[in-house]
């Protein structure tokens, strides 16, 4: 047994009420009386630091405590909180979770004090009620201590033990060793038990020989125990000592010993031997036994919402994600042999029996489900990435003295394990662009009749097999002038070209790398690594990003990200004699089309569909194919979709539906154009082309 | 004594692939050779550069292939039953197939039967050779791979 076994689940707690702590100090900034959230921090401060207590992280556990302190007076009304308070609750979290990170990283805090933030944090409660923070540690051993002297606290001496268990006992008393016995009392609130009990185990151990354990040590250490737990040992130290030495681990209410004589244990022989009725006995005593310094009926909220929580936990299992890799990969594999199976069967030599094409369609159902299953399992909603934007918009607006505010929405989309996790640097970036090239200044949104603070929207859902995110501002908007001027500066294009240029040809630039409108360089933006990053790292998720931006208006980003990364549904289709893959996703509906119904807008190919015009793309013309030698009267066109836009694909034939598994093309080939996504196997073992119609948008 | 001069020459030589472009033999170093497959339906790729002849599935592997001819500007390929595809795996990129004419033989050459290319360096093709190697009366160029390979 070791502490380090914990540190998983304490570095995902303590994340866990980081943000909490972030979100609620974000609500007191805005509402200063909220008793609730007051409450809230107090507890996340108070919770944080047990946990950094049990887990042996001492500075923490004092940030932690003096946070406590000053949110203790601000529950007693004795402080008000103000905009300092805020700022420097703000740099606790950000030292705390410091801490976490170096624990991360080394399993150790690390020596930093923060003793500037610990100081100041005292400087609040100095003057106010700086002598009621002791006064309330030494009102807690009292209690502590009238139940020491209560008989009933001396469990050992009633527990239920095996019978080899006492005959160890009785053996080490027989034999002229002082046997004690001792029962620990974890506090109510303790979050590990487990680890306490072993910190106690160690302690005790120091200067004793632990014999007996109850309840065993493997429920002890599984957290099987209430709230006390006994032990027996062999020592020739003065038991004292010992008591002391266990009392010294935080979070443990009571430590009751005494030594054990012959006619103890044999008494709880008998009383074992009547096993029965002891059972109720020692069920009665334990409402007397709790040290209940808190009211009652806190002490059963505490453990009502215990036993609520634990089901929870342990319907979750924790997995590597290289195990979730390992699996999607080994359910490809069966994809792709599950094609190979269904071109056979439905080939003229396959074999033309029933039952078999039934298994055949049976199997295919299930490898789906198993896909499906697979993907949702690796599926985790964005919200993990973006809970933390709230926060950094709020710094962000201190630090260029606008003010803004920042509204999410649908941050229970779902995306990939592995697409989530890279979404977060290219989402801050955009924010931070918002916020420092979008947003006015005060006086220009006054003078533009805006509201005076910014708002800044951020937005996901799903469409389709994508998941949009949009991250938009009422802003400046981009500067077109602006932009090209800058580009014909750095010689991208000449005076006469970018007259020609569209809005969104302009706007592209601002993707190019090292092309920077900031005019100063501060360090939120404007070094020149910026938006072509986010579009570099949103390509390589497979995903892409659009920007809308009206002049003085706002801008709106569309991040468009794949929904999966693996296995997707496809419509075949045929140009020639090639075969290409389109998702399935981004079809809207598939037309015949009379080759007289194409009209001409600006020399391009376009269909009146039902009232919508629709350009039409000849994929033959695209892809390098020589067209077909006679014009078929008919068209074979696919309409794919993205956000509004429609584009019709000319194909020449249809072959079907199918779900297939995107590889790469590896780093050899050029793939500039990025109008091919990837490759897939066929059922027949011939290679086809994955199209990317998004690029021909 | 004899053993020990006779482990050190081994020790030196190295294998090469002998395989033909043409009428000349080109030598292949045999580390980087993982496989060598029968000429199969290769699917192009568009808008790849233009020696990138597609890719291949290689059980379940998706292998780009290149003509090593079109990339040292020799005529295209003809694909014959001796055409073979030899698969090479470079470190970090990866798989990649290069197109031959025929695989002849695997040479044991040590480096002094490897001379330096004489040809002046800078005819571009040439760039392509790091040695030429003499087998009996047959000379063998051997392949520059990380040049074939890269783009130029």
């Amino acid at each position: 047994m070791d502490v380090s076994q914990y540190l998983e689940i304490f570095i995902d707690e303590t994340s866990e009420h980081i943000q909490n702590l972030s979100d609620s100090i974000m609500t007191l900034e805005k509402e200063p009386e909220n008793k609730d959230t007051i409450n809230e921090i107090f507890r996340a401060a108070h919770s944080l630091k047990g946990m950094a207590g049990t887990m042996g992280f001492k500075r923490m556990q004092h940030l932690t405590h003096d946070m406590e302190n000053v949110f203790q007076e601000v529950r007693n009304d004795t402080i008000k909180v103000n905009s300092d308070m805020i700022d420097l609750l703000f740099q606790c979290l950000d030292a705390i979770e410091g801490y976490l990170t170096i624990i991360k990283e080394t399993s150790d805090e690390g020596s930093n004090d923060n003793e500037a933030i610990i100081q100041k944090l005292n400087s609040f409660l100095d003057g106010t009620a700086g002598a009621e923070a002791p006064a309330q540690t030494a009102v807690a051993p009292e209690p502590k201590k009238e139940a020491a002297s209560a008989p009933d606290e001396k469990k050992f001496l009633t527990a239920e033990l095996s019978e080899t268990d006492i005959k160890k006992l009785k053996e080490a008393v027989q034999s002229g060793q002082h046997v004690y016995g001792m029962t620990v009392f974890v506090q109510k609130d303790c979050l590990l038990k487990a680890a306490r009990a072993f910190l106690v185990f160690k302690a005790v151990e120091e200067f004793a020989q632990i014999i007996v354990y109850n309840p065993s040590s493997q429920d002890i250490e599984d957290e099987r125990f209430e709230f006390d737990f006994s032990i027996y040992f062999v020592t020739e130290e003065p038991v004292d000592k010992i008591v002391a030495a266990a009392k010294n681990v935080s979070e443990i209410a009571n430590v009751v010993a005494d030594e054990m004589k012959l006619s103890d244990i044999t008494h709880e022989d008998a009383a074992t031997a009547t096993g029965e009725t002891t059972a109720p006995a020692v069920a009665a005593t334990e409402p007397k036994a709790a040290p209940a310094p808190a009211a009652a009926a806190s002490t059963q909220a505490a453990t009502a919402k215990k036993q609520a929580a634990k089901p929870v936990t342990s319907r979750t299992v924790r997995v590597d994600i290289e195990k979730l890799d390992a699996l999607m990969n080994q359910v490809s594999e069966l994809i792709i042999a599950k094609n190979s199976l269904v071109s056979l069967s439905s080939s003229e030599i396959g074999i033309q029996n029933q039952s078999y094409q039934e298994q055949i369609e049976y199997l295919e159902r299930i490898t789906t489900s198993l896909h499906e299953s697979v993907m949702k399992v690796r599926m985790v909603p964005i919200e993990s990435v973006v809970n933390k934007f709230p926060r950094m918009i709020r710094d962000l607006s201190r630090k260029l003295g606008k003010k803004m505010e920042l509204t999410m929405s649908g941050e229970e989309t779902e995306l990939d394990r592995t697409v989530v996790d890279q979404i977060g640097d290219p989402l801050q970036h955009l924010l931070r662009n918002s916020a420092d090239h979008g947003l006015e200044s005060a006086e220009i949104r006054k003078e533009r009749g805006k509201p005076e603070t910014g708002s800044i929207n951020l937005k996901a859902f799903q469409e389709g097999n994508n998941v949009i995110i949009e991250v938009s501002d009422d802003g400046n908007g981009i500067d077109t002038d602006k932009v090209k001027a800058k580009a014909i500066e750095r010689g991208i294009v000449t005076p006469e070209q970018a007259e020609n240029l569209s809005q969104k040809e302009i706007i592209d630039f601002l993707f190019m790398p090292s092309f920077s409108m900031a005019k100063q360089i501060t360090d939120i933006s404007g070094r020149g690594v910026g938006l072509d990053v986010v579009k570099s790292n949103i390509e390589a998720l497979g995903g892409d990003v659009e920007v809308k931006s009206k002049f003085g208006v706002g801008s709106v980003f569309t991040v468009r990200l794949p929904l999966t990364l693996a296995i997707i549904q496809a419509l075949m289709v045929e140009i020639a004699d090639e075969k290409y893959a389109i998702a399935l996703g981004s079809i809207s509906n598939i037309e015949d089309i009379p080759v007289s119904d194409i009209k001409y807008v600006e020399a391009k190919e376009v269909i009146n569909l039902r009232g919508v015009v629709i350009p039409i793309i000849r994929l033959n013309q695209i892809l390098d194919i020589a067209a077909p030698e006679e014009e078929p009267e008919s068209l074979t066109v696919v309409i794919v979709q993205k956000g509004e836009k429609q584009v019709g694909l000319v194909v020449d034939n249809l072959i079907g539906q199918q779900e297939i598994v995107i590889k790469s093309l590896g780093k050899f080939i050029n793939n500039s154009t990025k109008i091919i996504s990837g490759a897939t196997i066929l059922g027949d073992g011939e290679v086809a082309l994955i199209l990317d119609v998004n690029t021909l948008m | 004594m004899t053993n020990n001069i006779e482990t050190t020459e081994v020790q030196e030589k190295k294998q090469y692939i002998v395989v033909k472009l043409g009428s000349e033999q080109y030598g292949i170093d045999i580390s980087y050779v993982d496989n060598i497959v029968r000429m199969q339906k290769i699917t192009r790729v568009p808008k790849a550069q233009p020696y990138f002849k597609g890719i291949i599935n290689l059980r379940g592997e998706i292998v780009p292939v290149m003509s090593i001819r079109l990339k040292m500007g020799f005529e295209d390929d003809t694909f014959t039953n001796a055409s073979r595809i030899i698969i090479l795996k470079i470190e970090e990129q990866g798989k990649i197939g290069v197109i031959v004419d025929e695989v002849r033989e695997v040479v044991n050459l040590g480096p002094d039967e490897i001379d330096k290319p004489s040809h002046d360096t800078k005819d571009g093709k040439n760039t392509f050779i790091n040695g030429i190697g003499k087998n009996g009366n047959e000379l063998i160029s051997i392949f520059e791979l990380s040049a074939v390979i890269d783009e130029n």
